[in-house]
This record gives C-alpha cells, sequence and structure tokens, in this order.
C-alpha cells in the first residue's frame, strides 16, 4: 500500500500532538475517548436500479456509495461436488448445513459456492481502473467477503443456477486517510441491505429458477438477525444467546502512540501515529461452537505510518546533538511492540469490544 | 456514545435572500421588479448556480459574482450563492469563497515554500501569499539589515510546514498578499493545536473580522492561560499562552522598541514546546471543540461567541451524558447544545 502523503504539519504541532495522545489518560485534539467514533452519517437503498446500496459519510468528509447488484448466470459444471467448492475453507462450509437455513429449494445441492461469482469493483476519483490501489483494494474487500463460505452459499440457486453479484464501490471524495474503513463499512451496510428475488416454491433442483416479481417477497442476502438477539451492545456480553448469522466483514483503522490505542483516528492523529494497522474483522458463521462468541479476525495489516515520511525537526543548532529532548518532534522508528499489536486486536475482536459495538451499531441502523 | 450512526439530517434552509427590502421601492422610489414585467425575468430562486442567467433585463447593473456575454444583455451568475440586490445593482454572495486578503489582516498561515529570500505562506487565499526575508525580525536585533548568511540560513527561521502569525502588509496587482511579522506579536507558533475553518469572504459559518482576533481565555478546571488566534483567513491557532513568561524574564512587562534585541533571540524560531501540563491540553481541546461545533452549526466565529461556547461547554460538563463519553467531546448532539447555548447567552445580552 503506498503510504498516503503525509499532512503538511509543523515540528511542533507533530511534538504538541505526540506528547497529548501520549499521555495516561491521552488526550485527542477533539477530546474524544481512545475507542469512540466520530458520528458517521449514512443511508441505505438509495439506488433504486440496485439490489442493496448504501452511501456513508465519516466526520472528515470522506464519503462512499456502494451498489450491490445480483444476476442470475448460469453455473458451469467445472465443478462437481466437493470437488472444489471454491477458495480456501472449502472444507468448512461444504453446502448442506449453511444452507439450510432459509432457501428452501437448495438442500440437495452439493456444491458450495465460487469466489469468483462476487465482483468488486473500487472507483477512487483521480484514479485509473488498473491502477494498483484500486485493485489491490477491491481485492482486499473481495477476500474478507470470501473468507467465510456462507456469502458464496448463499448465491447457489440450485445445481444449474447461480446468482453473481457486482459490487460497485464508489469513492465519492478523494482520500484523506488510509480509505479501506470507509469502503468496508459502506459496503457492508449496503450487503445488509441487500434482497435478492425470492424463488418460487417447488421448484426441482435442475429446473430454471423462477423468482417471485413481488419485491416484498425478496430475500435478504444476509438474513436478520433473529429478534431474540436484539442489536444492543450491553446485552451482547452477558447474554448466552446463540450468535447471530453471518454478517460482512469489516476493517477498522487503529493507531497507536506509545502504549495507547486509538480508534478512527483523525487525519492529525495519523500524522504522529507511531503505528497504524488496518483490522478486517467479521462474526463468524459457524455456529457450532455457539459459547465462543467471539469475532473472528480475517486480516491485520499494517500501513506505513505517515509520521515516517516527516522530518524530524531541524531545529536550532542548540538543540542539533541531543537524543531525546521534551517537545521536540521526532519521528519514532522502529516497529510496534508485541504486546501493543496484541492489544489492538483484542480491542477489535474480543466480546464487547469495539469491533462488536460497531457491527451491532451497524445492523442497528439498516 | 463510541460509535454513532445516524440517518442524513435535511440541509439547514438556506438564507433565503429576503427581498422584503428591495422588493418594496427604494431609495429612488422605483418599485422593484418582483410583479414580473412581461417578458424580462429574474430569478426567484433564492440560490444561483454557475452560468445560470440571473436576469435579461439590461437595466440592472452586474456587481461581484457576475458576469455578461458582449452579445446580450443578459446577467448570468460566476458563482453559486444567494442574490442579492442594491437599488439597481445585482451581486451574488458566494455561499463559500476563498479568503480574499486585505491590507492589515491579522492571518494565520503555513509555509509550503521557501525560496531563496523568501517563503510562499498558504493563507487558503487564491493564491500563496509571499513573506520576504526581509519582513521578518531577525535573531539578534531588530533593526538589522538582512546579510547574505541570513539568506542561507532561511530554512534555520522558517521550514516548510511550520505556522505562522503574520499581518498582511500589501497586496500585489494579482492579488497575492505580502506579510509580514516585524512585532512581537507576529512571528512562528507553537505550543498549541491548529484549526482550518472556513474564513471571511463565505456565507455560513466562519471567522469574521473582528476587534479582536488575539486573546487570552482564562480557562477553567486548573487550565491556566490559553491564547487563541483566530487568522482572518480561517485559520486558527490555540495555545498555551506563554508570552508573560518571555517578557517576565525579562525584568518588565512592556518591552520597548530599543531592547527588542533581548527579547527575539533564537528561541523565536525554536521548533521546541514549552511543557504544557495534561489540564492545558485538555482545555484546549475544549476550546477547538467549540469552535469546531460553531463552524459545523453554520455559526461566526469571533471572540463573543467563542468565549459564550466556551462557558457553555464547562456549564456542560455535568449534563446527563448516555455513552459514558469524556464531558469534553463536543461532537454531535453534545455540540448542538452547546451552541444553542452559546446563542442563547448571546442573545439575551
Amino acid at each position: 500500500m503506498p503510504p498516503t502523503i503525509p499532512p503538511l504539519l509543523s515540528p511542533s504541532e507533530l511534538s504538541y500532538l505526540h506528547t497529548s495522545l501520549s499521555l495516561t489518560p491521552p488526550i485527542r485534539p477533539d477530546a474524544r475517548s481512545p475507542t469512540s467514533f466520530r458520528p458517521l452519517v449514512a443511508e441505505t437503498d438509495l439506488l433504486p436500479a440496485a439490489n442493496g446500496s448504501a452511501r456513508l459519510c465519516f466526520a472528515d468528509g470522506t464519503e462512499a456509495i456502494v451498489g450491490v447488484k445480483g444476476e442470475v448466470e448460469k453455473t458451469t459444471n467445472t465443478t462437481t461436488t466437493g470437488g472444489r467448492s471454491g477458495g480456501k475453507g472449502g472444507g468448512k462450509g461444504g453446502g448442506i448445513d449453511v444452507i439450510d437455513m432459509d432457501v428452501d429449494e437448495v438442500e440437495e445441492v452439493g456444491s458450495g459456492g465460487e469466489g469468483r461469482w462476487i465482483e468488486v469493483s473500487v472507483d477512487m476519483p483521480g484514479q485509473r481502473d488498473d491502477d494498483a490501489m484500486v485493485v489491490f483494494l477491491g481485492e482486499m474487500i473481495h477476500e474478507g467477503l470470501v473468507a467465510d463460505q456462507f456469502l458464496q452459499n448463499r448465491l447457489v440457486i440450485n445445481n444449474r443456477w447461480h446468482w453473481r453479484l457486482y459490487i460497485d464501490i464508489l469513492l465519492l471524495s478523494p482520500p484523506l486517510t488510509y480509505p479501506l474503513p470507509l469502503l468496508s463499512l459502506t459496503t457492508h451496510l449496503a450487503l445488509l441491505s441487500t434482497h435478492l428475488p425470492a424463488p418460487v416454491q417447488g421448484l426441482e433442483k435442475d429446473d430454471d429458477p423462477l423468482f417471485n416479481d413481488d419485491w416484498d417477497a425478496a430475500v435478504p442476502l444476509y438474513p436478520p438477525s433473529t429478534p431474540t438477539n436484539p442489536p444492543n451492545p450491553t446485552s451482547n456480553t452477558n447474554s448466552n444467546k446463540k450468535p447471530t448469522t453471518a454478517r460482512p466483514p469489516i476493517t477498522l483503522l487503529v493507531i497507536s502512540i506509545g502504549s495507547n490505542i486509538f480508534f478512527d483516528p483523525s487525519h492529525a492523529e495519523l500524522a504522529v501515529a507511531d503505528s497504524v494497522v488496518a483490522v478486517t474483522i467479521a462474526s463468524s458463521s459457524s455456529s457450532s461452537s455457539n459459547e465462543a462468541e467471539d469475532l473472528s479476525l480475517l486480516a491485520v495489516r499494517t500501513i506505513d505510518p505517515p509520521s515516517r515520511l516527516s522530518s524530524s525537526s531541524s531545529t536550532t543548532d542548540a538543540d542539533a546533538g541531543r537524543e531525546e529532548e521534551e517537545g521536540v518532534w521526532k519521528a519514532k522508528k522502529g516497529g510496534v511492540r508485541r504486546d501493543v499489536l496484541g492489544r489492538m486486536i483484542g480491542m477489535c475482536t474480543e466480546r464487547g469490544g469495539v469491533g462488536a459495538e460497531v457491527l451491532s451499531g451497524l445492523e442497528g441502523f439498516t | 456514545m463510541p460509535f454513532s450512526i445516524t440517518a442524513p439530517a435535511a440541509q439547514p434552509p438556506i438564507a433565503y435572500n429576503d427581498a422584503s427590502d428591495s422588493d418594496s421601492a427604494d431609495s429612488e422610489g422605483d418599485i422593484d421588479m418582483a410583479p414580473p414585467a412581461k417578458r424580462h425575468k429574474l430569478s426567484t430562486k433564492s440560490i444561483v448556480t454557475p452560468g445560470e442567467m440571473v436576469t435579461d433585463d439590461p437595466q440592472w447593473m452586474r456587481g461581484h459574482g457576475t458576469y455578461t456575454s458582449p452579445t446580450t444583455t443578459a446577467i448570468l451568475s460566476s458563482v453559486s450563492g444567494t442574490l442579492l440586490k442594491t437599488n439597481k445593482l445585482l451581486s451574488i454572495s458566494p455561499l463559500r469563497a476563498r479568503y480574499t486578503p486585505e491590507i492589515g489582516d491579522l492571518v494565520v498561515g503555513r509555509i509550503v515554500e521557501v525560496q531563496t529570500k523568501r517563503w510562499k505562506v498558504d493563507l487558503s487565499a487564491p493564491l500563496l501569499a509571499h513573506l520576504p526575508l526581509s519582513a521578518i525580525n531577525l535573531p539578534g536585533g531588530i533593526l538589522r539589515k538582512r546579510t547574505s548568511t541570513d539568506e542561507l540560513a532561511i530554512r534555520s527561521f522558517f521550514s516548510e510546514g511550520d505556522l505562522l502569525v503574520a499581518e498582511v502588509q500589501s497586496i500585489y496587482q494579482d492579488g497575492a498578499a505580502s506579510l509580514h511579522t516585524r512585532s512581537l506579536k507576529y512571528g512562528k507558533l507553537r505550543n498549541g493545536v491548529f484549526l482550518a475553518v472556513s474564513g471571511t469572504g463565505g456565507g455560513g459559518g466562519g471567522v469574521v473580522r473582528a476587534r479582536r482576533q488575539v486573546w487570552t481565555v482564562h480557562t477553567g478546571n486548573g487550565g491556566g492561560e490559553v491564547d487563541v488566534v483566530l487568522g482572518v483567513n480561517g485559520y486558527i491557532w490555540i495555545c498555551k499562552h506563554s508570552g508573560s513568561e518571555m517578557v517576565e524574564g525579562k525584568g518588565g512587562a512592556q518591552v520597548s522598541i530599543t531592547r527588542i534585541e533581548e527579547v527575539v533571540g533564537e528561541s523565536m524560531y525554536s521548533n521546541r514546546n514549552d511543557d504544557i501540563g495534561p489540564a492545558t491540553r485538555k482545555e484546549i481541546a475544549r476550546l477547538a471543540g467549540v469552535v469546531r461545533a460553531l463552524v459545523e452549526y453554520g455559526v461566526r466565529v469571533d471572540e463573543e461567541m467563542v468565549m459564550r461556547g466556551y462557558e457553555a461547554s464547562l456549564e456542560g460538563e455535568d449534563m446527563e451524558d448516555e455513552g459514558g463519553e469524556s464531558g469534553e467531546y463536543l461532537g454531535g448532539e453534545r455540540g448542538k447544545k452547546v451552541v444553542a447555548r452559546a446563542l442563547e447567552a448571546v442573545n439575551a445580552t
């Protein structure tokens, strides 16, 4: 990932921010608590021609629109039952046990879905379609979606037909910071709002599919969680209910400064971050181990912190020789400490942690 | 609330260009053209967009934000904004505009380019401003002539990214500003945070030209004294007050111009921050939050509003808080409340 251009900040600003953020308790420039997010603005189902869509605005003014479109496609019989059920993790999600949730026609279907049935395209202003960054972002989102077999298997209609899903992600504003969190949250909302036409009941498994043309009967791509488990961050932690069904993954940007960890960093905070990590999490679909309600970790990516590119303060000659000095900006060298990285991931994935809160917040919205 | 997500709210109603004063008989007793004269039409919408025809009646004169094509008499808008009518003069006041420098403005700027004898400074104006090496206080005496040594060491005074407060000394023909920092009030900025809001020129919230652009706040909660610098260009600097120590150290409250060289030392261009306590940092963050909230809700930013907002946010400390969010964060609902209280306080006086 190419590092984003660091915002031009003066050395004394950087030093002030860095010191404020390494205090215990830290003081963020906007006085938020370390785990709180700036208010987001979102709407769903705004594109009438798409099966599902969402628009999300971050507080820093970046904005994205995602449209999800489904298309029926003939399954080519290159794969046979159990042969190669699409990508990694093929063993776990092979067909029956997942599909029997509520698509009733496909009990007998043996083959799982394939990852290439889902197409993700990212469009960023001022970037070519084949720009490495754009392609890479699209792949990262795609990879998260297909990581657990849930989504592919949802797309199976019967032995001969399946849905092909086009996910078009459009970044409306120039990327101020690392855009993956925005794109993944918007994709998440769009997928939650996606409905596919309901198949007409009583079809044989090899028939051509017929669909109910009543949109009110359309089935949600991601079935809503049962009403017995309301999206309530506080009750999630202590209630012993069954885990909700699978949810699309989300990516959170986490930074560390000193031993403090911050979520939803503003661009000024990113500029002084010691380390920047993008953590991709999803609620696991495997309902078998219903005790472990923890979110599953899909990916952790370190991002080159912009502070590396800032010049260490060119102070007056008097300061030149000394090493560590109070009140003078010095870009941090070296990597992330293991325990800090561990805590970052823990805060994202643990029960009742930030990740769970974000997921329930997103679900509560739709 | 640690994570909140809301549906988009409707845009606040744009200040409708109320024609009540201009619709009636104006100073010359002419009746304005609100009752449409047969063919000629005047855009009656509150907002005009670039290229939109405002009127095709030749009786109107075109003002700022408008243009005409040589072949017709129609007046077209060159900016998007609200229509202003002054007698027979039509002008468009833009919804958003960059800062237009004027001589004597106090501005906060950021160095973007270093040249041999001058700096280029970003003021969020259409053009970068110039700061000549000859217009700063050189260390070691105010009335010293600049030398080639100073030219070589130009980056030791200001380098790229540095923030400074300055005054607009003159305006070039093309509208670019020339700055100077030849006063102890001006110079490099340290010990604080920077905020960029919209400056003078655009509609809505933003910094307005006021009597006092720089003042010291006696903060609550043991925060000590905090300086606020409102640049007319919309750049704001909030920092710990440190001027007094510097002067006290020299043994006098007032520095006369003959002793200025003792004050303008090497330290003037240092990048090192003073020791700032957590309480002060908290109050600086709170002040920054107040300014952000004011801008978000389209309220002008000046000394009175910032102070009222600050007081309101201190009072609001014990406002009931659902999510256990620390009391200082002024995002979302809290910011709205603080701004509403501040407006009430201002209107009450």
